[in-house]
């Protein structure tokens, strides 16, 4: 009960990354909206969404930047990275190229964020069985090696969606408990919420002890 | 007046986490500068550790009764920097002027004089000396600024706070409140969607026990029915008759008589204590079989007493709260007014009971909860009858008859008691008086007619009333006790239904913030210049839509590692602005090519504060032009430049090919004009050609052409110094603008300069220039052109900065440097021009 249902601790920012036409967008909009948006346009700019979650209790709101995948805006999207707790790294399984370009997505992601930044790595389109060009197998040991999560997903049929953007928070929030991440720090992507007026600070510190959560 | 000091100081704290300690706070406080009596304000000394900090509070009403009444509104550290004196007013003994001074930062306060303030002061100062020796550390107090988050925080320490952290977020917080009560009304809306109604037994019963010892078995009373109630709600009046019970408010029988009651409790049950509450002799105990005790919540207690003094505990009425599943339910226990003539007395009292319980903790009033149980000694009267009538009637069990006497229906009918409550039909006897250990009427000589003064009424939705009684054979008071059963409807939450539907609301005010912030869209986001030429401006205009539903605050903004927000040969207007739901804004986007560029390519950063970006890309071609093509290369063309083909241009610009002229083709053109038509006209170069004029000028010498220079003498001139001003060189190249600056004052050094530093071709345009000019010279008495004039306006231009807008330096230096050149003779001097 405590801190009322709306109110959250934190806000952590993500930025979604990848080729044109991996379905950025669409992974975004099915977070936010729990719809699939056919025919979405490319994303000329970057698009910008906030959905509030439950993490181990703690309500967190998350910033999302959606960023433009054409290759021309690469040098401008460089921008946003800065301060991102969260990047999601993603591709599609159904076009090789994608994935091949991973290694220089990685690479801005590594250059332009901090160590704590949580890197995950999203396989979408994965409903698309039949038009497989990437395997699990290979993308997953690709994963492993630079130490990045990973799943694949549908954004049109919304499955694992939900998990890559939790899963990516929790990681961030255990970061935070296990202090890892300095909220302290600059660009940690991470703020702290103040507590509003007409909130009891007794009640939100009974909820600081028990913070050994299961996640 | 301590008691309420007390609960304020229990509010306050409640605003602290529990390492903050609230030291010692001060009321009524009022700032000095303020005229006006309705604001309250609340001064606290907190510390956290070693640290202190006195904090403003801004109070909604004179005694604040829960946290959202108090706003913090100004922070101040207490360490080095921080004073306090206090001055008397002038004219005012009773009040005196407390100053806070941090830095340049003072309050001034307007206090009572007196043990409180005097207290408060040495508080501070305690503080205060600590701080000198304890290393002061304020970063507990950043969450309590407007600072919004720790990254903030970070460079104000590095700082050390200047100025104490004034609050100006309240209105932001204010925003985060709204939407957590909108979420909350719309729970409360959607409730029936995950919630369903689950039966409750709730015992209630009430007895006053005129100061016996609890001797006997409460089981006749409490366990009377052969099913276990759920919920036990018993109340006691007249525990403790005795003078320290009253004096004092403390008691060994409150003790006792719980013990008998968990005692008398029903056999097929366990059962806990929820809340027990006491005034003197009224005394309150709520108990929960345990199977249901972890579905209780936010359990309250208070009591008002209406005896003695309008306030002391010998009467009144003790309340507890609380939350079973999702209904809450309130319990009262009032001992009202005694003596038959006192019925308005005893309706004061109910109304005082209700206008000052509120359970501090969990603040809420008596009729704000879903059910309420009033019962208790409610003392009305049987009126209008005798003793004797009332026996005689009783024994007839002509119960109407003196139902219609009872005081309380009577006052409940006209509205002035318990409005709104039901009560089940009495059958059971009067329960008042009886002579003690009898079933008997009062026999003393006082013989006071009997009469219901042990009532229990109920209030709200879902409550069936099963059984009403009283219990004769509990005989040791002068009253029996009295109890009612209850079939009441608790809402109880399904968890996975209230799961979705809360789920789904929050969802919703996702989707409804995510539709909150700005939404605009641009009618282009690729822009295509057509062919753009050197100095003629092109624009294309770009709509910008509020398609969203707050005002859109957009601005171009620079790119990372950027210097401006667009490339130098684009212009933006405006570059910023708002535009408000539903209208447009034109944005203006101009091209101006001063250089060679033929590529012309950006990426604009459209940020609407708050929300997304947009990027819009720009492009163009830039049209090859004599203006801006390097003079070596100029001297390689034998045909205008826009007669060549492409590889012929590629070829030139590259430098490879014979250099076929000693000076561009173009400038001679241009000087050769000036020189046939131009030597004798007054002021030449200041005149301000059309751009038309100029275009057609500029296509003349471009794309070439038989007719003559159909332009006035002077565009040809101001032509010549834009030609000059635009040389993909400078004429005097950068790395060579210094030392003949340096050189300046000495004629001979200037002439090395241009003769063994210079490359071919600039060294002849140099000369050829300053040729012309000595021409213009010669004709001075008619253009009215002096050697300094000259010198100065071409010492700009053919000394030009290489960076176009900063700042013209050494102009003198310049104009030094070419005027050398102006007043000597050069056909002897100079290696003549190849």
């Amino acid at each position: 009960m405590s801190g009322g249902p709306y109110n959250y601790s934190y806000i952590f920012k993500y930025i979604i990354i990848g080729d044109m036409g991996v379905g950025k967008s669409c992974l975004l909009h099915q977070f936010t909206e729990k719809k699939f948006m056919a025919d979405c346009p490319h994303t000329i700019g970057v698009e910008f969404g906030t959905r509030i979650i439950d993490v181990c209790g703690q309500k967190i709101k998350l910033q999302i930047w959606d960023t433009a995948g054409q290759e021309r805006f690469r040098a401008v999207t460089r921008s946003y990275y800065r301060g991102a707790a969260g990047a999601l790294m993603v591709y599609d399984i159904t076009r090789r190229s994608t994935y091949n370009h991973l290694s220089s997505w990685l690479t801005d992601t590594r250059n332009l964020t901090n160590p704590s930044t949580v890197i995950f790595l999203i396989g979408n389109k994965c409903d698309l069985e039949a038009q497989r060009d990437v395997t699990y197998e290979e993308a997953s040991k690709f994963a492993e090696e630079n130490g990045l999560m990973f799943v694949e997903a549908s954004a049109k049929t919304g499955d694992n969606v939900e998990e890559a953007f939790l899963e990516t928070a929790k990681k961030i929030y255990q970061s935070i408990q296990d202090g890892r991440l300095d909220l302290n720090a600059a660009e940690s992507g991470v703020q702290h919420k103040p507590s509003t007026p007409g909130r009891n600070n007794l009640s939100s510190d009974n909820q600081g002890s028990k913070d050994n959560c299961s996640c | 007046m301590l008691s309420i000091n007390q609960d304020i100081f229990e509010i306050i704290q409640a605003k602290f986490s529990s390492s903050e300690v609230v030291r010692c706070i001060h009321l009524n406080v009022s700032l000095f500068t303020e005229l006006s009596n309705e604001e309250y304000r609340i001064l606290a000394l907190v510390t956290k550790k070693s640290n202190s900090a006195l904090f403003l509070f801004f109070c909604k009403k004179p005694n604040p009764i829960h946290l959202s009444d108090l706003f913090i509104e100004t922070v101040i550290p207490i360490d080095e920097n921080f004073e306090c004196f206090s001055d008397t007013i002038l004219g005012e003994d009773k009040y005196l002027l407390f100053i806070v001074k941090y830095r340049n930062f003072i309050l001034e306060f307007r206090i009572k004089t007196g043990l409180e303030s005097s207290n408060f002061a040495s508080e501070i100062i305690k503080c205060k000396e600590r701080s000198l020796y304890e290393n002061c550390d304020h970063r507990w107090l950043f969450k309590y600024s407007d600072v919004k988050s720790p990254l903030d925080c970070t460079e104000n320490k590095s700082q050390s706070p200047d100025i104490p952290f004034v609050r100006q977020n309240m209105a932001q917080n204010q925003n985060a409140i709204n939407r957590e009560s909108m979420l909350k009304y719309q729970l409360k809306l959607k409730e029936p969607e995950f919630t369903q109604y689950q039966e409750f037994t709730i015992f209630t019963g009430t007895w006053n026990v005129n100061g016996q010892l609890p001797s006997i078995s409460l089981k006749p009373w409490l366990s009377c029915d052969t099913e276990p109630p759920d919920l036990y709600a018993v109340g006691f009046q007249e525990i403790d008759l005795s003078k320290e019970a009253f004096l004092f408010n403390d008691t060994p029988r409150e003790a006792e008589w719980e013990k008998m009651v968990l005692e008398g409790v029903h056999p097929n049950a366990k059962y806990r204590t929820v809340a027990l509450t006491r005034l003197v002799g009224i005394q309150l105990i709520v108990l929960i079989n345990i199977k249901h005790y972890q579905h209780i919540k936010n359990v309250a207690v208070d009591t008002v007493g209406t005896g003695l003094l309008g306030k002391m505990g010998n009467k009144g009425g003790v309340a507890v709260r609380l939350d079973l599943h999702n209904t809450s339910l309130c319990f009262v226990n009032s001992h009202l007014a005694a003596h038959v003539e006192e019925f308005e007395r005893r309706n004061q009292d109910y109304k005082d009971i209700n206008a000052r319980i509120n359970f501090r903790r969990h603040p809420t009033a008596i009729k704000d909860h879903d059910q309420i149980y009033w019962l208790g000694d409610l003392n009305y009267r049987i009126t209008e009858l005798t003793t004797s009538q009332v026996k005689t009637l009783l024994l007839r069990n002509e119960m109407a008859t003196l139902l219609k006497a009872d005081q309380l229906n009577q006052q409940k009918e006209r509205g002035n008691v318990l409005l709104d409550y039901n009560e089940l039909d009495i059958t059971f006897p009067p329960t008042y008086k009886y002579d003690l250990n009898s079933d008997t009427f009062d026999t003393s000589e006082k013989a006071r007619p009997p009469a219901w003064t042990d009532r229990i009424l109920y209030r709200g939705k879902g409550i069936y009333q099963q059984k009403y009684r009283s219990h004769m054979e509990l005989r040791i008071s002068d009253h029996k006790p009295v109890s009612a059963l209850f079939k009441s409807e608790i809402s109880v939450i399904n968890q996975a239904k209230y799961r979705k539907v809360h789920e789904e609301l929050l969802k919703r005010m996702d989707k409804l913030e995510n539709e909150f912030l700005p939404q605009v869209t641009v009618d282009q986001t690729e822009i295509k210049f057509d062919l753009v030429r050197f100095r003629e401006p092109q624009f294309r205009d770009i709509i910008i839509a509020n398609t969203g539903q707050v005002p859109a605050e957009f601005e171009f903004i620079k790119k990372l590692d950027e210097q401006s927000y667009c490339k130098e040969w684009l212009r933006i207007t405006p570059y910023c602005g708002t535009v408000n739901p539903g209208e447009k804004c034109d944005i203006r986007l101009e091209v101006n090519l001063e250089t060679d560029l033929v590529e012309l390519d950006d990426i604009l950063v459209l940020h609407l504060n708050g929300g997304k970006d947009m990027f819009i890309i720009v492009t163009g071609k830039g049209q090859r032009s004599s203006f801006t093509t390097s003079m070596r290369a100029l001297c390689r063309m034998s045909k205008p430049i826009m007669t060549l083909d492409d590889e012929q241009y590629r070829k030139i610009i590259a430098l490879d090919g014979e250099v076929l002229y000693s000076v561009p083709r173009e400038l001679w053109l241009l000087v050769d004009h000036l020189y046939t038509h131009g030597l004798t006209v007054k002021d030449l170069f200041e005149s301000n050609s059309t751009q038309d004029s100029f275009i057609r000028l500029r296509d003349w010498l471009d794309f070439g052409s038989t007719e003559p220079i159909s332009v006035s003498v002077e565009t040809v001139a101001e032509t010549l110094l834009i030609f000059l001003s635009y040389t993909k060189e400078p004429v005097i190249p950068s790395n060579l603008q210094n030392v003949a600056i340096a050189a300046s004052s000495n004629y001979h050094n200037c002439k090395n300069i241009i003769n063994e530093k210079l490359p071919d071709i600039h060294r002849n345009v140099f000369l050829y220039i300053c040729m012309f000019l000595q021409e213009l010279l010669r004709h001075s008495s008619e253009n009215g052109y002096d050697a300094k004039t000259l010198a100065s306006l071409f010492g700009e231009i053919l000394l030009r900065d290489p960076i176009r807008n900063s700042k013209p330096q050494a102009s003198r230096g310049k104009s030094n440097f070419i005027y050398n050149f102006l007043v000597n003779d050069l056909s002897t001097s100079i290696i003549p021009i190849k």
